[in-house]
């Protein structure tokens, strides 16, 4: 008879695995409704699973909200027929990422990853999907390829990335504070890893020079096989 | 407080792994790369914040999720180039329509 | 050790270089294949590389006489080309090395004397044989030419080697060259047949001679002495009667060694019973049958012998096996001869006989007679055989007396010399071969007397097989074969010099074996015979020390009316060649039964060949299906693997992210269980 949290674990990811599949596209709207329940549980025996292992105080309260914004976000984005939606819902688990990243005092870093995926990133998303859209939700948008491999295989792995954490969990030391974040982190960037920041530098240039000559071609030149 | 954010992580990873193989919008597989960075960042940012034995609380983490944050944004617009153009030449978004990696 | 003796007219070295002068005609033939020349011109190479050697033969037979004429003990030539193999690594320091030595004494004089002169006549008869009606060469007439100098070759080496691996390659090599020579017509299937018969049966026999050659190296590296080479002949010769008193298997060394060479020789030399591919062999061309297959290769067994003799001399059981295997082959083949019908069939079978002969001679330890009759019949089977090819020529191929007759009206040279040919064949008195058969009769004789008229009533019936033949071919009625053309002609000269040579030969050779340098002619007319020139050369050979046949008076009278009786028989029977054999119808089954030859063909092939044939075909089965389904399964099974694992190549991106997500999760799931059990 395995541990309390073992058990908890499995009940997660099967009750996941099952409500995930259930909730690809191309399920009937009556079976939603079950995919919900079991998805809710799944959640449920998460949070029990993780509450010996959070801090104490309003910090606690945060996460569970953030990390389930997040989580329900991620759901969404991946089982929505709709490509804009599955932008929008995305834009969701940013705005959960980053306030998480604010609970951890990484608020820069929130920053930046808000205002780059959620301002640029996405936008540029919602822009090509705007693109290349048709009228109604394509048949490749409603039916999932391979959803129950895909489910099983990804639960696998999660069970088994969780359990060997838990192993492990007891090993861990108490927390300490961390203050003057984004000052630490400019003086990180130009002293250690300045080399870093020059190659990451020039990674984007060449992106961008990239992505002038891709968006240059034509497509009968690349039918055609031609360079430009 | 590690071991949660490192399951948070790891579930939106997973999501975001499982989407990409089930998913046959082209634009829909690369958001759920997107998803899948996500969940790296918390794991970075939390093994920086809450690091294992015989270290302190350092900015590693975070400086790690910067980079990495930069290279998503490259690989987005290129990737993003890519699919537009893909597009044009098949006239489909579906991922199926492509199987020239296929031996006759 | 050959002792010293006057040196040479010409540096030895140049007589060691007698066997290489066809070799590089041969080659010389080869490149103007190659070249593509005009075949016309393809015989000159040859011809002056036999030429060159048989004058080189010739100037030896002389200068080897100059030391003979007075010594007693062997005396000769030794000339060392270079060092071939080396016997192991002591031997190296030793200086024990195999060499490519060559052993110039009185029979090695002999033999190369008449192997090159023979040769050089068949070679020239070939140059117009091998032409059609209107002078144009046959197809394959270079590439005959080019054989024919790699036989000669062969058989030099043969006879000159100083060392018996030096003989065995000779002895090969002169196989291969039979088999070359024989399924020259190779398009048609019973030469092709034929050549391989004579192979496979000659392979047989020599299995056993490289036995022998085997064991006797065995022996003697118990008896020789370090720095001597246990294969040289001289070593061999030295230690030969040590042989005599060591056992081996319940017989002397010496036996032993003897027997297995014996089988070497019967189924070079043809006897019985390994004589079956001579006759067939006479699907060759004619000058092959009259070149290899009468007068030089089918002696290279007697050759052997006699050159072994020190080894057989020590060995009474061997010399009693080979004069049974000789008598009885001798009865055989004439007895098969009387009954043929095909021209070159029946020459074929005499061909036996006479080896036969000369088989009992070495059996009763007179083998100077042997390589007398050796010498005597080269010259006149030669002509017979080429004389036999004249008529074929003259016949459109036709070669079975039943198909024509009274040739002599129109084939009036080639009708003389054959009757001289005959004549020395039957041992008419003055002839050739009367001298070497009746010492060959003699020599029977005093081993035991129901052997001497056994040869004596065999050379009577190979008189009357011989005049058979003659009459029933040249004699009688005008008859030709419609294949003959209106008017058949008389052959080419340069076909009919070389028979005129020959004919000389016939009727001259003997005289070498009669009557020495000096002698009166008193003594030389009333028939009495001191050895003569022949035997005192070939006394100064390894051949010393044995019974030395000798001519009485009244044996040499009786033989030369044995002959005349069976020429005078024949003449009775056959002399108006008629249509239906007399014969036949007097001896009726016994002469079906000779015409088959006594079925021993046909015994031969139910006993030996379809077994081996069964075995053959379960071999093959065993690998078309074993072995190469085990290939066939090893080359399946990856196939399999590989076409069950495509099944995973669909071309979808995703699909191959997908197999890896699967492949990672099932890593993972293995690893977990591996570790302990969860904490807490």
């Amino acid at each position: 008879m395995p541990s309390t949290p073992a058990l908890l674990l499995i009940l997660a990811s099967a009750f996941g695995a099952a409500g995930l599949y259930l909730a690809l596209a191309g399920r009937q709207r009556s079976l939603a409704w079950t995919a919900l329940v079991l998805l809710a549980a799944a959640g449920g025996a998460l949070i029990a699973l993780l509450a010996p292992h959070l801090a104490g105080g309003a910090t606690r309260g945060w996460f569970i909200v953030l990390s389930l914004l997040g989580a329900l976000g991620g759901l969404r984005m991946i089982t929505h027929p709709r490509p804009v939606y599955s932008a929008l819902y995305f834009i969701l688990v940013v705005v959960a990422v980053t306030g998480l990243l604010v609970l951890m005092q990484a608020e820069f870093l929130a920053a930046a990853l808000l205002i780059i995926y959620a301002g640029a990133i996405l936008v540029t998303y919602v822009f090509v999907i705007m693109l290349a859209q048709q009228a109604d939700p394509a048949p490749y948008d409603r039916h999932a390829r391979e959803p129950f491999l895909g489910c099983v295989a990804g639960f696998i792995l999660l069970a088994v990335i969780a359990f060997r954490m838990f192993a492990g969990a007891s090993d861990l030391p108490a927390a300490d504070p961390l203050t003057g974040t984004t000052l630490g982190l400019g003086t990180r960037l130009l002293t250690n890893y300045v080399i870093a920041l020059q190659v990451a530098g020039v990674l984007l240039l060449a992106a961008l020079v990239g992505a002038i000559a891709i968006a240059r071609r034509k497509a009968e030149n690349v039918a055609e096989g031609e360079s430009d | 407080m590690l071991l949660a954010y490192l399951l948070v992580g790891a579930t939106l990873f997973v999501l975001g792994l499982v989407g990409f193989v089930t998913r046959r919008n082209l634009i829909i597989m690369f958001l759920c790369t997107e998803l899948m960075f996500q969940g790296i960042v918390i794991n970075l940012v939390a093994l920086g914040r809450y690091p294992l034995e015989g270290h302190s609380a350092n900015l590693d983490g975070q400086v790690f999720a910067l980079f990495l944050l930069a290279i998503a944004a490259a690989e987005a617009a290129l990737g993003l180039a890519l699919v537009v153009l893909l597009y044009r030449y098949k006239g489909t978004l579906d991922a199926d329509a492509l199987k020239l990696l296929k031996e006759d | 050790m050959l002792a010293a003796g006057p040196t040479s007219l010409l540096p030895v070295g140049w007589y060691a270089t007698l066997p290489f002068w066809p070799l590089l005609g041969a080659l010389l033939v080869g490149l103007m294949i190659v070249l593509r020349q005009k075949p016309g011109r393809a015989f000159w190479p040859v011809v002056l590389g036999v030429g060159v050697s048989t004058l080189l033969g010739i100037a030896l037979f002389f200068d080897l006489g100059r030391s003979a004429s007075g010594a007693h003990g062997p005396s000769g030539f030794t000339h060392t080309l270079y060092n071939w193999i080396s016997l192991g690594q002591p031997a190296m320091q030793r200086n024990q090395w195999l060499s490519v030595n060559f052993y110039f004494d009185g029979l090695t004089g002999v033999m190369l004397l008449f192997v090159t002169f023979v040769s050089l006549m068949v070679v020239i008869y070939s140059i117009g044989y091998m032409r059609d009606h209107h002078g144009h060469p046959e197809r394959g007439y270079e590439r005959f030419f080019a054989f024919l100098g790699l036989f000669v070759f062969s058989m030099c080496t043969l006879a000159a080697a100083g060392n018996f691996v030096l003989l065995y390659l000779g002895w090969e090599a002169v196989g291969l060259c039979s088999y070359l020579l024989i399924g020259f017509y190779y398009p048609r299937p019973s030469a092709a047949a034929a050549a391989k018969k004579a192979f496979i049966v000659n392979r047989i026999g020599d299995f056993g001679f490289a036995l022998g050659v085997f064991a006797l190296y065995m022996f003697m590296k118990g008896h020789a002495q370090p720095g001597e080479n246990p294969l040289d002949y001289a070593v061999v010769f030295k230690y030969a009667p040590r042989l005599a008193e060591s056992q081996f298997a319940g017989m002397s060394q010496a036996t032993f060694v003897a027997l297995l060479l014996l089988c070497g020789a019967v189924g070079k030399s043809a006897q019985f019973p390994l004589y079956v591919w001579l006759p067939d062999a006479m699907e060759g061309p004619t000058p092959v049958s009259a070149l290899i297959h009468a007068a030089t290769m089918v002696t290279a067994g007697i050759y052997m012998i006699a050159r072994c003799g020190p080894i057989f001399a020590a060995s009474p059981l061997a010399l009693e096996v080979i004069v049974g295997l000789g008598a009885i082959g001798a009865l055989l083949a004439a007895t098969m001869a009387m009954a043929q019908y095909d021209m070159k069939r029946i020459l074929a079978y005499s061909t036996i006989s006479q080896l036969a002969f000369m088989f009992v001679a070495l059996g009763c330890a007179a083998p100077q007679a042997a390589i007398f009759h050796v010498f005597t019949h080269a010259f006149f089977k030669a002509l017979l055989f080429l004389g036999a090819g004249s008529v074929m020529h003259a016949m459109g191929g036709i070669i079975d007396v039943r198909r024509f007759s009274g040739l002599r009206h129109f084939l009036p040279w080639t009708y003389r010399l054959m009757l001289v040919g005959c004549l020395a064949l039957a041992g008419f008195p003055l002839l050739a071969g009367f001298w070497s058969k009746d010492e060959i009769v003699h020599a029977a004789f005093s081993h035991s007397p129901v052997l001497g008229v056994l040869m004596l009533a065999t050379a009577g019936l190979t008189a009357y097989y011989t005049f058979r033949m003659f009459f029933l071919c040249f004699h009688g009625q005008k008859r030709l074969p419609p294949e003959a053309g209106e008017h058949p002609y008389e052959s080419p000269p340069v076909m009919i010099a070389p028979l005129v040579v020959l004919a000389l030969g016939a009727i001259f050779a003997g005289y070498l074996g009669v009557g020495g340098l000096g002698t009166s002619l008193n003594e030389t007319f009333f028939f009495i015979k001191p050895h003569g020139y022949f035997h005192h050369y070939l006394e100064a050979s390894s051949l010393r020390g044995h019974v030395t046949a000798g001519g009485s008076s009244w044996l040499m009278y009786v033989s030369a009316l044995v002959a005349l009786a069976g020429i005078g028989l024949a003449w009775r029977r056959y002399g108006t060649a008629p249509e239906h054999d007399p014969d036949q119808a007097a001896l009726g089954p016994v002469f079906n039964l000779w015409n088959a030859k006594y079925y021993v063909d046909e015994l031969y092939g139910r006993v030996f060949v379809q077994p081996l044939r069964g075995l053959a075909h379960v071999c093959f089965g065993t690998d078309r299906f074993g072995i190469d389904g085990l290939v066939w399964f090893f080359s399946a099974v990856p196939r399999a693997v590989g076409a069950t694992l495509g099944l995973a190549q669909r071309g979808a991106l995703q699909g191959y992210a997908l197999l890896m997500l699967i492949g990672v999760a099932v890593l993972l799931l293995l690893w977990r269980w591996t570790e302990p059990a969860l904490a807490g």
